[in-house]
């Protein structure tokens, strides 16, 4: 950690300690915070200290699950508070939600049979334990009670989360809320509505395993995100919007990535976005900025490669060893970087993070698996079993996924491009077709490039094709890249906090959907 | 699944607990949920999940500032602490005078809630069937589809579900009651292949009674959308005549019924603000949100609030006649609320949303409306709604897929072309409706069409070169 972060977070908690007598102690959910900050120290990842169940009571639960017959399966036990600071029509209201669950997973002939429970009574937690061992038995009688030897694993991945939310007042954060909301309404006359949301998410996991691993991760998120309403003399209304999200505390917010920025940007985008123009449409190259709009290749290509989908005749089926990206596109999926959303220690069955290169200059080397899908595609396990919560069996997701920095400065690739669109920031989420590998991506901050100049704000973009043509067709990777904090959640009948990045890059074979004027034969544009 | 006595004393000690702790007002609000998800793969079940959930969410009311917290802990000290950190936190709040408990100003449902079985869309059979009957409902969905025809080259997602919920609420201003809700059915994902083409084809289907999902249907349904994609192919840009389909047309709809919430009006969000009274849709269109629907898979006694549910034309010939209500935006708006806050599970306060929502059919057959059409396009996938339409400003622009409507006939299958426009421009621009009210969950639509329609066509692509130069 670095001198700098240490000074602040002193000085913050002398701040407190002076100011605020009375209520430091006060934090949204402080019952169960407190307990979790006493109980592991106030680490984060795999370091916390003790286990939300007795190890006992885990192995005991294990030997009952894998007791007729099941082929692998875990225990997962969670303790969990959400706490939401929300701002809209300048006013404050908080949330707090508590949850708490044990669930279990048995694994039979690549079948998944889960259940849960909401007691940590050690009872309950056999019942649940029995019940998926029965189901999973499916009239088979094992013959042997296992033994299963049990050890802590431990990870050099750490993800602090300084301050703990606990150490900074609810007033003191209702307080920065409003201060603020009140920046946003100050910014322009214009403003005619400010939400905004904070979110502290704390979550203490265990996870017992029939291969005999034990794990206990504190997984923390830091979260804000900020929209700010325009409305101008016409009656033109506009909605600018700008957010961050982490796997830190509050001592993450600095420089770019503080609230003032976000806010700020918010305000800027709703402005543009009043002055723009409508966006031409048809085919003609996109020059996509750093950092989130990653997502596109999320959305369009990372869905596809991941193991159930891959096995079941996604787009990406087959590709190992063949060509599905341009030369010089590598696409990685990260799980280890510090302070993005998408990472963590272990995943939600036990294995270890890990950094997947998925396509690796223009050839597809991986998939994102998870047990059983690995064991089905006769592959290793790439760390990508991941799940909601106690509620939800495990399946491959994404963790952070990103386009590597390739050499072309980003001022060349917009110089170069003489007609077509720069795309400063995604907008509204996408979806893909992973059968077709059809997606779509929504655009939230765009502009002209005319000349090889970025000029005149478009709005009502939007962005769609099919992911392998996509990435066939990036023909200049910036050397600019970002894996940006954002506060992206992906949804897969389950919803996963996941983190995106990409440097500046020109794509040729997307087509752009917009209210504007109809642009054919632009040089450059695929035909 | 059966009422339980000890949830409904349970709300009821939450308040309590709330008023002696000095809460102006207080409610709380228990699920207790059965839910079970299969999902097939293989023609076999791939994945079970069976699960039961409770717990509590609690509303407090001090000095005109509103604080909410849930908990799946349901023991009285976990209560009891809950209240203790509310009455700590609410200070903090700022305060609104809207903010209200309600107080059955707006009438109340007496009695038991759950004895109105015309106001329940609850079905005791999805929680008395063994899962092995469910299993094979999801294998079937999947099998069906497969065996539909020998063009379909696999099952992407094949999934059955369904859950029980049994809801209790008490508030201090003597609101108290519960009711059971359910549904159940399916949804299926197929891939059609013809050579190296691939095209896909979904379709869902949840409905209260575990009786009306017929997974066979379903199944066939999804392959057969798939087929008929094969050979689909761009057109080029122009302006026509579009036939929206009613699963569509009911994605639609849902945005639309997002801007008539009081809330976004109240806040200046919704472009729809200040325009009761005026038309805002071509006259033949009427919307209608009926929180009594007989049979509607959003029927309930009452809404999260103890409102008794009730029927809101929201557009009628045209003419804006009202927004959706809870009793926040109607005391703000000086009206009544019309039985709209929507509070699915206890970990929610919940929020303004639509109940049986509809667009009342006309009397055309869509076949007349597709017969009447001499170039045109027919719309039957729509692609990132979520992302593609702006709810604020209502502009879109989707990439869809459908059908080439020549000289009054279904022709080829388009795919590759984006459409765009407003939809406040769009619902004045729909001409004939059809008398096929077609539901897709809790919303219903027809088949209509819109006089003309911006499609954003597109040549085929070109194998990528890589002797291109780097540079445009």
């Amino acid at each position: 950690m670095n001198s700098k972060k240490k000074r602040r977070e002193l000085s913050r908690r002398q701040f407190l300690g002076r100011s605020a007598a009375g209520v430091t102690a006060l934090g949204f959910s402080s019952t169960l915070l407190n307990t979790l900050l006493l109980h592991t120290g106030c680490k984060t990842g795999a370091q916390a200290t003790d286990l939300i169940v007795p190890e006992d009571v885990l192995k005991k639960a294990v030997e009952l699950l894998m007791a007729k017959g099941a082929d692998f399966g875990e225990v997962f036990a969670e303790r969990s508070a959400f706490d939401t600071l929300m701002s809209d029509d300048r006013k404050i209201n908080t949330t707090t939600l508590i949850e708490k669950g044990v669930g279990v997973r048995g694994v039979k002939e690549g079948k998944t049979f889960y259940a849960y429970t909401a007691s940590f009574e050690p009872d309950e937690i056999y019942k649940t334990a029995q019940f998926v061992a029965d189901a999973a038995a499916q009239g088979i009688v094992g013959e042997t009670a296992l033994i299963v030897d049990m050890a802590r694993q431990t990870s050099d991945l750490s993800f602090p989360i300084v301050p703990h939310p606990d150490e900074t007042a609810a007033d003191k954060k209702i307080e920065m809320v409003q201060g603020l909301t009140e920046r946003a309404w100050s910014a322009d006359e214009r403003v005619n509505q400010v939400s905004q949301y904070f979110q502290e998410i704390m979550r203490q996991i265990n996870i017992a395993t029939s291969s005999g691993k034990i794990i206990n991760q504190l997984v923390g998120r830091t979260l804000f995100y900020a929209l700010t309403y325009m409305k101008d003399k016409d009656g033109n209304l506009q909605m600018g919007m700008d957010s961050r999200g982490a796997y830190a505390g509050m001592d993450f917010f600095t420089g770019e990535n503080s609230f003032e920025v976000v806010v700020d940007k918010s305000v800027e985008r709703a402005k543009k976005l009043l002055s723009a123009i409508d966006s031409p449409r048809g085919m003609f190259p996109v020059v996509l900025g750093p950092g989130g709009t990653g997502v596109l290749f999320h959305e369009s290509c990372g869905h596809g490669m991941e193991a159930d989908l891959v096995f079941k005749g996604s787009n990406y089926k087959d590709q190992i060893g063949k060509q599905t990206a341009a030369k010089g596109v590598t696409l990685i999926d990260d799980g280890t970087l510090p302070e993005l959303a998408g990472s963590f220690a272990f995943d939600d069955e036990g294995t270890p993070s890990q950094r997947t290169v998925l396509v690796n200059d223009g050839i597809q080397e991986n998939y994102l698996c998870d047990l059983i899908w690995a064991a089905k595609l006769g592959i290793k396990s790439t760390g990508s079993g991941r799940r909601q919560s106690f509620r939800y069996p495990p399946i491959p997701r994404m963790r952070n996924t990103f386009i590597d920095g390739g050499d072309v400065p980003p001022e060349d690739i917009i110089a170069n491009t003489k007609k077509g669109i720069y795309v400063a920031q995604t907008g509204g989420g996408g979806e893909v077709d992973v059968i077709t590998g059809n997606f779509m991506m929504g655009v939230g901050e765009a502009y002209l490039i005319e000349d090889g100049k970025i000029t005149s704000p478009i709005k009502g973009a939007t962005l769609s094709g099919m992911g392998i043509n996509a990435m066939k067709t990036i023909d200049l990777v910036g050397n600019d890249l970002v894996v940006f904090p954002g506060a992206g959640m992906c949804g897969k009948g389950q919803s996963v906090p996941t983190g995106f990045g990409m440097p500046t890059i020109r794509v040729r074979g997307i087509m752009v959907g917009g209210p504007g004027e109809a642009w054919d034969d632009v040089e450059g544009g695929a035909k | 699944m059966k009422q339980k006595k000890e949830y409904m004393d349970l709300t009821q000690y939450a308040v309590d607990q709330a008023m002696k702790a000095g809460a102006d007002a207080a409610d709380a609000f228990v699920t207790d949920s059965q839910k079970v998800e299969i999902f097939s793969g293989n023609r076999s079940v791939e994945s079970v999940n069976a699960s039961s959930d409770a717990g509590v969410g609690i509303r407090i009311l001090k000095d005109q500032k509103m604080i909410f917290a849930s908990n799946n802990d349901l023991s009285k000290e976990a209560i009891k602490e809950m209240v203790t950190d509310l009455m700590k936190k609410v200070p903090f709040h700022t305060p609104d005078e809207f903010n209200v408990i309600y107080g059955k100003e707006f009438g109340v449902l007496e009695g038991d809630w759950s004895n109105y079985k015309d106001l329940l869309s609850y079905d005791p059979k999805i929680t008395e069937v063994p899962v092995e009957d469910k299993i094979k409902k999801a294998v079937t969905l999947e099998t069906s589809g497969l065996d539909h025809s020998p063009k379909i080259a696999g099952a992407m997602y094949v999934l059955y579900t369904d859950q029980a919920t049994m809801a209790y609420l008490a508030n201090s201003n003597g609101i108290s009651g519960w009711y059971p809700t359910g549904y159940c059915g399916g949804y299926a994902q197929f891939s059609a292949a013809d050579g190296d083409e691939r095209q896909s084809g979904t379709q869902i289907q949840i409905g209260a009674n575990y009786d009306d999902f017929d997974p066979v249907q379903v199944g066939k349904m999804a392959a057969e959308k798939a087929i008929q994609m094969l050979g689909a192919k761009p057109i080029k840009s122009c302006e026509v005549p579009m036939v929206v389909s009613p699963e569509i047309g009911v994605d639609l709809l849902t945005y639309i019924v997002g801007m008539l919430s009081a809330d976004p009006v109240q806040k200046g969000k919704s472009l729809f603000a200040g325009k009761i009274g005026e038309s805002v849709a071509s006259g033949n269109i009427s919307l209608i949100d009926d929180g009594k629907l007989k049979g509607g898979l959003a029927t309930q006694p009452v809404d999260g609030e103890g409102v008794p549910r009730q029927t809101t034309p929201l557009i009628a010939d045209g003419v804006l006649k009202n927004y959706l209500y809870d009793c926040y935006n109607a005391k703000k708006g000086e009206t009544i609320s019309t039985g709209n806050r929507m509070r699915g599970t206890y970990q929610s306060a919940g929020g303004i949303g639509n109940t049986n929502l509809y667009l009342k059919p006309g009397n055309v057959k869509p076949e007349e409306i597709i017969a009447g059409i001499k170039d045109g396009f027919y719309l039957s996938v729509a692609f990132g709604l979520h992302a593609g339409i702006n709810n604020v400003t209502g502009d879109f622009s989707l990439p869809v897929a459908g059908f080439k409507i020549a000289n009054g006939q279904m022709t080829f299958p388009i795919r590759g072309v984006t459409i765009g426009g407003n939809l406040f421009d769009f619902l004045k621009s729909v001409d004939r409706i059809g008398d096929d009210l077609t539901w897709v969950q809790s919303t219903g639509c027809p088949t209509f069409s819109v006089e003309s329609i911006k499609i954003g066509g597109v040549c085929l692509l070109r194998r990528p070169s890589h002797h291109q130069p780097p540079m445009c």
